[in-house]
Parts: C-alpha cells; sequence; structure tokens
C-alpha cells in the first residue's frame, strides 16, 4: 500500500472523483493537533485515522523496537479506561481498531458506525491524555512482541533476509534496525522508557488526526476541541541528527536458513519521498516488477525461468532510504546467475532507457490503483495522513499529478543511472548452510 | 507490524453483517442468457471502474486423482487464445493498468478482472476469448508446471500460508473437500496439458457458470456487451452442480497431526473439528458466538493466549464454510517451549464457551460489533461482484444480507446457549501443529494419536 499513494493525487485531478480538495476540511486545535475531515455518506460508517510522526528512526540502540512496543502500550490501559477497556468499550459500539508502526509514522486506525463517533473521541483522548503505563502489562506485552516477531522470521524470508541487508546498507542512519527491533532490547526496556517516549512524542501537536465518514465536520470539530483541546502541547521533539554518508562501496551479506531455493535483495540508496526524483524511482519500480509484463517479471521469470518470484519497492520516507529488488530463484539456480541476470535488464535500463508505452503504461496503472485506493473510506484517510506526513502538506497532493506527468524516458533514464550503480549498492542472499 | 491484523482478516472471511442504520444490498439485475448464463448486474459509481467477477462449477473438488488439475486449467485460461499470445493476453492489460487473475479454488474456478470503463470494450474482447476459447499452448504450460512445483515447495518454508492445506487434507480425509486447492507436487507433476483441455472441456459451460459485473457502467449497455460476449458460447453439456458427494463429518476419538519443521522456533496450530455449509440456516448466529469465542481483539481466545499471558501475538477461531459443509478450528502460535501451555488454555477456552456460555453483556457487545463492521465488508465494487457469484455458488441470496441485522438482533441467551451446544465442537477435537518434532513429540500425546509428517515431504 505504501507505494501507491501517490497515484491517489494524479487521479484526483485527473479524473475528478467525487472527493476534491475542497472536500477536505483542516482545523488546528490550540494545542497544535492537525484535524482534517471528509464528510463521506455512501455507507453508515466513520473512521479515525491518527499519524504520529514516531517511528523507529527515533530511536536508538538499548531501545530498538520501542516505537512498535508503545503501540500495543497504547491499548493497555489509561486514566479512564483501565487494562483492556479501551478495546471492551470501543467493540461494545460497534467499532473496531488496529495500528501499524514503520520507520517514520506510528498510526492508529479506529473503524466504527458513524453513530459511535463520541466514544472513539473518548477512548482516545483518554489514552492520549493519561496513559497509564501498568507495570504487569508491560511484562505480558513483551511476550506477545516477542511472539510477532518470531512468527514474523519464522514465516517470512523476506522478513529475515531485509534485516540483514538494512543493517549492513545503513551504516549510521536508524533506518539500520528493524522495527521491531531487537530480542535483546525487546526484553530489557524499562518503564521509564516508555514514560519518556510517551512524554516526548505523544504529544498533540506530534499528531494529525483524519476523520473521515458519514459524520459532519462541525459535529467532528466540536468533539476535537471538547475531548482533544484540553491536552497539553509538549515541546517538539528532537530532530533525527545523523545522516547516511555515502556509500564507498558494494556491501555484501550471506544469510542461512532451511530454502529450497535462494531468496536474493539488492538494495540502493535513494533520496526521501520529498525529492523530485521520487516520482520517476516510483515509476521505475512499476516498469521493473508491475504485472507480468514488467521488464523483470518477463526477464527473469517468464522468459529465462530463472526466479519464481520477485517485487521492488520504491520507499516512501521521511529520511533518504533503500530502494528494494527481492528476488526468489527458480530451484537449482544459483543465487550469483540469478543476480547477473537481474544486472543485465537493469543495464537495458541504463542503457537504452526505457519506451513512450512503457512509460505510459506505468501512469495508467497509477491511475487505477488511486481509483481503487479512493473507493473506501479507509483508503481515503489512510492516504490523506501519508500524504500530510510524508510529503509535508495533504494539499501537495494536488500538485502531484503535475509531477507525475513531467516524468519522462529521459528522467527514468537518468534516476537509473544515478542510484543503481555498484558501488551504491548491498546485496544479501538467503541460502542454506553448507554442509561440513 | 499490525497490531491485529489477524482480526481484520477475519471478519473479511466472515461476512459479518449488518450495521445500526439500515444497511441493505444496492439494487442489482439477474437473469439468465439463452445458453443459461447466470449474469448478475450492478451499477455502482463512485470511481469509474467496472468490476467482473465470473465463476464456474470446476473447482479443485473435480480433481480427482490428480491434485491441481482444477487450479491449472483455471490458471492457463491466460496462456493463451486464438487471437492472442499468453504475453499479448498480459500487454494488454498491464498496459490499461487493470489487472486480471484467473485460479481454482475448491469449489469453483474463477476469472476475475477490473479496469477504467473508458477501457472496458478493449478487455472484455480479451475476456470473453480467455474464458470461451483458450488454447493451452503446451510451451506455457511446461514452463507454468516448472513454477508451481516451485513454489509449491517454497511455500512450506512459511507454515502460516500452508497449515490450511494440511488441516483440510486430516479432517476430510479422502472426500473431495480435503484437495487442495492448489494440489500438491506428486499431482501437478503427472499434468499433462491435454489433462487440462479435457478438463476445460467436461466443467467449462454457460449453464454452470455465474458472471457478476460491478461498477461504473449503463445496465442496458452491458447487457448488450455480455450478450455479444457469451451468445455464441456453447461449453460442455455436462453437470457438475452434484458431483460432490454429500459428506457427514463426525469424529470418533481426538486425532493429531504433527507436522515436523526442523527449524521452527514456533509452534502453530489448530484445532477443532465440524463446522457448517455456508447457507446454514443459524450462519448468522454462529458468526456472533463466533466473534466471542475467536473472532475479535477482546475474543475470549484472544484474551487468554495475547492480552493475560502474552503466549501469542494472537489467536482466534473461525468457520470455513463449502456448500455441503465445513469446518471450525481454533488457530495460534507460540514459542515452541509453550506449546502445550497454549494449546491446553485454547482447550480452557472452548471448555469455557460450553460451560459458561456468554454472559448478556458480552453478547450484547458482540452483536454490537458485528453488525458495525458489516457495511465495510460490501463497501466497493469488487466485494460487491464477489458476494454475487457467492450467490450462485453457495445457494444463497441477498435476504442474508438485508435480514442480518435483524437475525442478529433477535439472537438471545438461550438461543446463543443452544447454537453453542449444537455447532461447536467439544469432543473428540482435531490437532494440527506444524513445528518442531523433537522437541513437542512426546508432550503432545495426551491430545490424542499422532501421525507424523515431515514439512519437506511432497503433499499435505
Amino acid at each position: 500500500m505504501k507505494r501507491f499513494w501517490i497515484v491517489f493525487c494524479l487521479i484526483w485531478t485527473v479524473a475528478q472523483a467525487q472527493t476534491s480538495p475542497e472536500d477536505v476540511k483542516e482545523f488546528t486545535l490550540a494545542n497544535g493537533m492537525q484535524l482534517l475531515v471528509v464528510e463521506d455518506h455512501s455507507i453508515p460508517n466513520a473512521n479515525m485515522y491518527l499519524f504520529w510522526r514516531v517511528g523507529s528512526r527515533n530511536e536508538a540502540p538499548g531501545i530498538t523496537g520501542l516505537s512498535h512496543f508503545f503501540e500495543h502500550m497504547m491499548f493497555n490501559g489509561a486514566e479512564k479506561y483501565g487494562p483492556k477497556e479501551f478495546d471492551v468499550v470501543m467493540e461494545a459500539a460497534g467499532g473496531s481498531n488496529n495500528a501499524y508502526t514503520s520507520e517514520d509514522v506510528t498510526v492508529y486506525t479506529d473503524w466504527f458506525p458513524a453513530s459511535s463517533l463520541e466514544v472513539i473521541f473518548d477512548l482516545e483522548a483518554d489514552r492520549i491524555g493519561h496513559l497509564a503505563i501498568d507495570d504487569q502489562m508491560v511484562e505480558s506485552e513483551r511476550g506477545v512482541v516477542l511472539s510477532e516477531r518470531s512468527t514474523g522470521l519464522e514465516n517470512s524470508n523476506y522478513n529475515k533476509l531485509n534485516a540483514q541487508v538494512k543493517s549492513a546498507a545503513m551504516f549510521a542512519h536508524p533506518y539500520s534496525w528493524p522495527v521491531i527491533g531487537y530480542e535483546s532490547d525487546i526484553k530489557a526496556w524499562t518503564k521509564a522508557d516508555l514514560q519518556n517516549y510517551f512524554d516526548v512524542y505523544y504529544a498533540p501537536n506530534n499528531c494529525t488526526v483524519i476523520v473521515v465518514g458519514d459524520v459532519e465536520t462541525d459535529a467532528v470539530l466540536r468533539l476535537a476541541q471538547q475531548y482533544f483541546e484540553p491536552i497539553p502541547a509538549h515541546d517538539p521533539p528532537q530532530p533525527v541528527r545523523t545522516v547516511e554518508p555515502p556509500q564507498q562501496g558494494e556491501r555484501r551479506v550471506v544469510v542461512y536458513k532451511e530454502v529450497s531455493s535462494p531468496n536474493l535483495e539488492i538494495a540502493y540508496h535513494v533520496p526521501n519521498a520529498r525529492h523530485p526524483d521520487y516520482y520517476a524511482l516510483e515509476l521505475l519500480s512499476s516498469i521493473l516488477s508491475t504485472g507480468n509484463s514488467s521488464r523483470l517479471q518477463k526477464a527473469l521469470i517468464f522468459e529465462q525461468s530463472l526466479a519464481t518470484q520477485l517485487y521492488t519497492f520504491a520507499p516512501i520516507s521521511l529520511d533518504p532510504n533503500l530502494f528494494e529488488v527481492f528476488l526468489i530463484a527458480a530451484p537449482g539456480v544459483a543465487a550469483a546467475d540469478l543476480e547477473a541476470a537481474f544486472y543485465v535488464e537493469l543495464d537495458r535500463i541504463k542503457t537504452d532507457g526505457v519506451t513512450e508505452k512503457e512509460l505510459q503504461k506505468v501512469k495508467n496503472q497509477k491511475l487505477m490503483e488511486f481509483y481503487r485506493d479512493v473507493e473506501t473510506i479507509n483508503g481515503k484517510a489512510n492516504n490523506l495522513g501519508r500524504y500530510e506526513v510524508f510529503f509535508g502538506d495533504f494539499r501537495e497532493l494536488f500538485q502531484a499529478p503535475e509531477r507525475f506527468e513531467k516524468v519522462t524516458a529521459a528522467d527514468i533514464k537518468r534516476v537509473a543511472n544515478t542510484y543503481f550503480s555498484p558501488k551504491n549498492r548491498t546485496v544479501g542472499t538467503l541460502i542454506p548452510e553448507p554442509k561440513p | 507490524m499490525k497490531r491485529n491484523l489477524i482480526f481484520t482478516v477475519l471478519v473479511l472471511l466472515a461476512g459479518t453483517v449488518v450495521a445500526q442504520s439500515a444497511f441493505t444490498l444496492p439494487k442489482y439485475e439477474k437473469y439468465r442468457l439463452k445458453n443459461g448464463l447466470t449474469v448478475y448486474l450492478m451499477e455502482q459509481h463512485e470511481v469509474p471502474v467496472i468490476y467482473l467477477n465470473m465463476v464456474f462449477r470446476a473447482g479443485a473438488v473435480l480433481d480427482g486423482e490428480r491434485a491441481g488439475l482444477a487450479s491449472f486449467t483455471a490458471e492457463a485460461l491466460k496462456y493463451g487464445t486464438e487471437n492472442y499470445t499468453k504475453s499479448e493476453i498480459e500487454e494488454t492489460v498491464d498496459f490499461l493498468g487493470s489487472e486480471f487473475y484467473t485460479g481454482a479454488v475448491k469449489e469453483y474456478a474463477y476469472a476475475y478482472t477490473y479496469f477504467n470503463k473508458r477501457q472496458q470494450a478493449d478487455i472484455l474482447k480479451v475476456f470473453g476469448e480467455v474464458v470461451r476459447a483458450p488454447s493451452f499452448d503446451s510451451e506455457e504450460f511446461e514452463k507454468g508446471k516448472k513454477r508451481k512445483l516451485a513454489r509449491m515447495k517454497q511455500a512450506k518454508e512459511s507454515p502460516r500460508g500452508v497449515i490450511d492445506a494440511y488441516w483440510d487434507k486430516f479432517i476430510y480425509g479422502t472426500h473431495p473437500y480435503g484437495n487442495t486447492a492448489y494440489g500438491d507436487q506428486t499431482g501437478v507433476q503427472s499434468l499433462t496439458v491435454e489433462d487440462l483441455r479435457a478438463f476445460y472441456a467436461a466443467h467449462f459451460s454457460p449453464q454452470d457458470a455465474a458472471i457478476a459485473v460491478v461498477g461504473d457502467f449503463k445496465t442496458a449497455d452491458m447487457k448488450k456487451r455480455l450478450d455479444q460476449m457469451f451468445k455464441d458460447w456453447k461449453g460442455s453439456k455436462a453437470k457438475t452442480r452434484n458431483a460432490v458427494a454429500p459428506i457427514n463429518l463426525e469424529f470418533d476419538r481426538s486425532r493429531v497431526l504433527l507436522v515436523n519443521k526442523n527449524d521452527s522456533r514456533e509452534t502453530r496450530f489448530y484445532i477443532g473439528g465440524k463446522g457448517v455449509p455456508r447457507d446454514h440456516p443459524d450462519y448468522v448466529g454462529i458468526q456472533v458466538i463466533n466473534t466471542i469465542l475467536g473472532g475479535r481483539f477482546t475474543s475470549w481466545l484472544n484474551a487468554e493466549l495475547r492480552i493475560n499471558s502474552g503466549l501469542s501475538y494472537g489467536a482466534r477461531s473461525r468457520f470455513s464454510t463449502h456448500r455441503l459443509t465445513g469446518s471450525f478450528n481454533i488457530a495460534s502460535f507460540t514459542k515452541t517451549a509453550t506449546t502445550v501451555e497454549a494449546i491446553d488454555l485454547a482447550l480452557k477456552v472452548l471448555a469455557r464457551l460450553h460451560n459458561e456460555g456468554p454472559d448478556e453483556k458480552t453478547l450484547s457487545s458482540a452483536k454490537n460489533y458485528i453488525k458495525g463492521g458489516f457495511p465495510t465488508d460490501y463497501e466497493t465494487s469488487g466485494e460487491l461482484a464477489a458476494l454475487l457469484t457467492d450467490f450462485f455458488i453457495f445457494g444463497f441470496d441477498e435476504d442474508y444480507i438485508d435480514s442480518f441485522q435483524k437475525k442478529v438482533d433477535a439472537l438471545d441467551r438461550k438461543a446463543a446457549q443452544e447454537i453453542i451446544r449444537k455447532y461447536f465442537p467439544k469432543e473428540n477435537l482435531q490437532f494440527v501443529l506444524v513445528g518442531k518434532g523433537e522437541e513437542i513429540r512426546e508432550q503432545i500425546r495426551k491430545y490424542g494419536e499422532i501421525t507424523e509428517k515431515q514439512i519437506t515431504a511432497p503433499g499435505y
């Protein structure tokens, strides 16, 4: 989902779907909390998305994984609603919820019948204003998160390999560690670490709230003023200071696991979402891997039978991050052969560029992705929030079509040559441990 | 990272129903073409997109001795037609920003696409040829076969992706409902392109198929287009509706399937037994009770295994339904060392459901919860198209949607107790565990007679 949200904007202008920029009502509460409201009366439901500007990039060794752990702790009791009651009360009101943590943000999502809007404000205000960190809940939640970490490593080869590749590629920046954190840190952080995190990062001025659905804007604003506005602001968090130094040469990592064929990840340093090259990189990712006719799928899976599955991801992040290529080899294919075949395809783009038809294809794909994203109230809320946080202003989304349209075949070729160099890459292979 | 993703998924799968404000199914039209093809049309104009879902009674239950036959046949529909090669189909679909999937699950094969309404003529032309006149190119078949075999092997590296296949095989045995939708390595290895052609010829026919189109179109116009696409389609004459023999899923003893995975760090387990068919008259009530047991974050299972004990990231229960029957299971996972502790706790929760049942407050909360989430399950045109073809395959209709709220509201404690007693397994439970055999084998003998398999062995 992450990589598709730009499309969103493209389409709003191009297709003039029902939602327009004027439908997004923006408010800033006295404590600095930002509120976006979109009325959508298509179903009798609504949602509330809370985007907190805190993720694993705000951590340091010793407290890796704390942002994610905190996401769990936000469900474990506050002043008015004690441990377990947040979910009990919400579900009894017909609502449900989820949350996710990334390197950059922590997002809480509440979905509910529109008639339960006030219950949701009450619940959120309680935990934002008065979280109670209960010792016993901290201990049992450690077990939950260790289980979550473990099941990710058990079931996903990508998880296992990507953690090592990121750590090799990111020499200095906090994107170096996995969002879930290191096992040692999960077992060791203290209540004081949590309290400090809450005070600094869960201040209302560090949050954007989005409400979309069968609601009246005035009523939402009134409830926000009643429930959220009294929560005091806090000094803004310290910015993340570390800048990843340019890579000086190729880095390689090997990870052992009982796999039936090698898994391969090749990652390149690329700029953050606000860099002008973002749009060309996003389109390049689609040209490489979206659909069976994409460059890599066609060549590596269907023509040469070297891979069985592959993915590419252009990051959307606050700081410069990695463009990832993940390949699963066909049985009997050596990692080195698959890697070499990938470079051949990449070099074709670096040397010959892409065709106008390919460029048009990925622009068409973006349009359809957008339609699908805004078809639901949740798609609208999530995309507005991402735009606000990653591009700095939700209004920016209405500029994006122009920026996407401006991307030319020459731009694609240029970014391929700028970023996809051997010196700038980290290569990881997941293979069975050789028998002695 | 997601806190309780499994619950989101569960709700979607379970098809929970109607909300506080009256939610009824949007208007649609159903009719049959002269050749017998059933058509559902529903206009939805929020975005300029059209979703098309076509189903055929040609699912994996018809695999016979050749596991994977139905699924491979459906996937290979896209390997070429009279006028398009496989690549040309893909290029057309990709260029328009569409997606086009074909495949098979247990009880039906499907062809699914969505597209920008401005490009409907191009996509419909490809779609029509693919389902009516596939060529089953033999070179593409051989390459596809290699890919399928490789992926089946790789899939075993993720227990959560394959435990369902082990469960169904263990529960249903040799009955066709035990067939894994995508087959197994032995079955797929044995298939030839002629097998696919023969299967297509025997089972893809208008009288055993339905098409649902939902989205931004005018009904009269879409009717003309569909008529044009399908009027000359004859297909096979065979009726396959009753091809699956009835089954009475009863167990006279507890059994355990241990799937050994040497490098496991955790045990993933299912516990359960007999369930209900999809069109069961008590299906709604069963969903309400299951919400309490294992269908939401505060469910009793998740509360015990996650919230109170920290043994697992999540625990849930669900009813998997088919046309003639279904199964029920509790599912969770925990680190190898706490396998027995977690299973015992899950069994204790199930016993509590039978011995105590929910109190008034819990029942009322579950009813609100299940009604509150319902409209979002049918929010998109794609979800609505899938619902309409489910009507055709499983034999229910919009009454399920429109009466849902009423049925939920009507469920009192007495009815709840009755549903628990009748439909939630209590004795002779069945267990499937994927984990490290040498560390758990002895401890789990107490649950029943053990059968052991190696996860790396072909099949399930």
